[in-house]
């Protein structure tokens, strides 16, 4: 069953097209993985998807076409967040995460106890219990990604949108973020979608993954159904020579593991 | 400290006043007390309050610490107007009212010109109210041409420099009651205020209307400043500094914050036009003394932040 479904996206800055008529859709409850090359589209295509940026074609969550909602409904319905969030001034962090909850106030409403609890517990959440009322711009990089993140999951929203989430984390960090993004997204009525530049991440927790190439689709892999040929060929168009080696992790698991090869 | 100020503001002056003299009695006194000296307190705590209120939206919603209620031409305008008024009109409540309309006049044709450009960035307002702040400029050196050196080319000078000397208990009650609301609007608005404070895609993910919103609350915010300067003239320096204060003072963005602000910005034009009247035997501008003391402040909270680190 499709739950969200992008139809002919084309969007661009000024009169350049960056992504020309990308299609696809993604079923409920999963993770959507969009990888490419620097420069490929993939901030403009999140961009596009949620309506920030002015674009042809439309999308449809839910049965719903977004491009006929207001931007405040569409705020209630869709969560994104950018490479870098531009909050530039002294706030706390807990009142960062209490952004999150804006769709739902009116627009003199306050947040209430409860939000407020909510936000401290998404805090806490992401590992930065206690950090509540530390400003958000002396918070590491990684950390304010985070406390952004924070601030998605207690949105009611059904579609969320990352804009490489995982750049500024470590390796610890990545893994619980991604971690928290597929318990997210397994709930019923949700999906997210996440641009990511490390594959071992895509590969390992995406259910589906978007190659981008050129604002073109190269392909759509699911990594744990795809024959390993298939998916060594599609992500060498993208990183070059690579191969892909499926093992088991202590725990019994199966995971993916790419290794960049020789260039011939 | 405000409430101190503000009492000492009751009392220092040329006309000796006196709680003895109050209590018993005296018409003179009284009439003192009641035309001059109180509306003069009431403009100094409520303009500089003001002020600090409006320069800390304007700082939140321009994500720069350097942007003042000045910024989009208001205060220029304001002198535009009240030039036309001491050349065409005549009373003080005619100049009020002129700055005023001058005040009002650059903001709206500002916000105008920068919906011209259908992207609505920032940078538009600030570049379209540098636009209106120099033709503003312009029109008031056209003024000043004409104006007669002796009288009136002095008037005109010396409201430039603001002062909050002949307010009279008669002409503030329209333009304190409008700055009132503003500042209740805004302090009821200031969940928003944030958020704007965010990217403008970010914000607009947030469910804010970041459009017409920052048109919101720019435009009542600036209302807030022309109902103050147009009363008063040019007070300098007291909307940049009193945001930074309070932001140093609080080290955070909240209601408290703004309500900070608007204190230390009270504070600072209640005291310096306490100083204004009394140093000299003449009055002088209230800019000289806000800068005067805003200047060092500011500089010693820095200097104070600094060592905390």
């Amino acid at each position: 069953m499709t739950f969200f479904s992008a139809n002919g996206i084309t969007a661009g800055y000024g009169r350049q097209n960056v992504i020309e008529n990308i299609s696809f859709q993604l079923a409920e409850g999963c993770l959507m993985g969009i990888i490419g090359a620097n420069g490929s589209g993939k901030t403009t295509l999140l961009k596009a998807l949620c309506g920030i940026l002015p674009h042809r074609g439309s999308c449809t969550l839910d049965s719903v076409v977004l491009e006929r909602l207001s931007s405040r409904k569409i705020a209630a319905a869709v969560s994104y967040i950018p490479q870098r969030s531009g909050i530039s001034i002294d706030i706390s962090a807990l009142d960062v995460v209490l952004m999150g909850f804006n769709p739902q106030l009116g627009l003199l409403e306050y947040p209430t106890q409860k939000m407020k609890q909510a936000a401290a517990a998404a805090l806490a959440q992401v590992g930065l219990a206690g950090k509540e009322e530390m400003n958000y711009l002396q918070l590491s990089e990684g950390q304010k990604q985070l406390c952004v993140l924070a601030r998605t999951l207690v949105s009611d929203s059904k579609l969320l949108l990352l804009d490489e989430p995982e750049s500024a984390l470590d390796f610890r960090f990545r893994y619980q973020m991604l971690k928290l993004l597929r318990q997210w997204a397994s709930k019923p009525g949700r999906s997210a979608i996440v641009t990511l530049h490390d594959p071992a991440l895509a590969l390992n927790y995406c259910d589906q993954l978007l190659l981008l190439s050129d604002g073109g689709i190269l392909g759509i892999i699911e990594p744990k159904t795809d024959p390993l040929d298939k998916m060594e060929h599609m992500l060498s168009q993208i990183y070059g020579c690579v191969s892909l080696r499926r093992c088991i992790n202590r725990g019994g698991q199966p995971c993916l593991v790419m290794v960049k090869e020789e260039e011939q | 400290m405000v409430i101190a100020l503000a009492v000492a503001g009751l009392f220092v002056g040329k006309y000796p006043l006196s709680l003895e003299k109050l209590l018993s009695g005296d018409a003179m006194q009284w009439r003192v007390f009641l035309t001059l000296r109180l509306s003069r307190t009431v403009v100094g705590v409520i303009g500089g309050f003001a002020l600090g209120v409006a320069g800390f939206v304007y700082q939140t919603v321009f994500r720069n610490p350097l942007a003042s209620p000045d910024i989009i031409g208001v205060s220029s305008g304001a002198s535009a107007g009240a030039a036309a008024g001491i050349l065409f009109l005549s009373g003080s409540m005619a100049v009020t009212a002129s700055a005023f309309a001058g005040a009002l006049l650059a903001v709206v044709f500002a916000l105008a010109l920068s919906g011209l450009d259908k992207s609505g960035k920032n940078s538009t307002i600030v570049l379209a109210g540098i636009a209106v702040h120099s033709l503003a400029q312009t029109a008031l050196m056209c003024l000043k041409l004409t104006a007669d050196p002796e009288r009136e080319l002095a008037s005109i000078e010396y409201w430039i420099m603001g002062s909050l000397n002949g307010i009279s208990v008669y002409s503030i009650g329209g333009n304190m009651i409008l700055c009132l609301v503003c500042m209740a609007v805004l302090f009821l608005l200031h969940r928003q205020v944030i958020l704007l404070s965010a990217e403008e895609g970010e914000a607009r993910m947030l469910g804010v209307n970041v459009g017409g919103l920052r048109l919101a609350v720019l435009l009542v915010a600036t209302l807030v400043t022309a109902s103050v300067v147009s009363l008063t003239g040019l007070i300098s320096f007291v909307g940049l500094l009193a945001p930074h204060g309070a932001r140093l003072l609080a080290k955070h963005n909240r209601i408290s914050t703004m309500l900070l602000s608007g204190l230390l910005g009270g504070i600072l034009l209640c005291g310096a036009d306490i100083l204004a009247r009394s140093v000299a035997a003449t009055e002088l501008p209230v800019s000289i003394f806000t800068s005067f003391l805003g200047a060092p402040f500011l500089i010693y909270l820095i200097a104070g932040g600094r060592e905390k680190v």
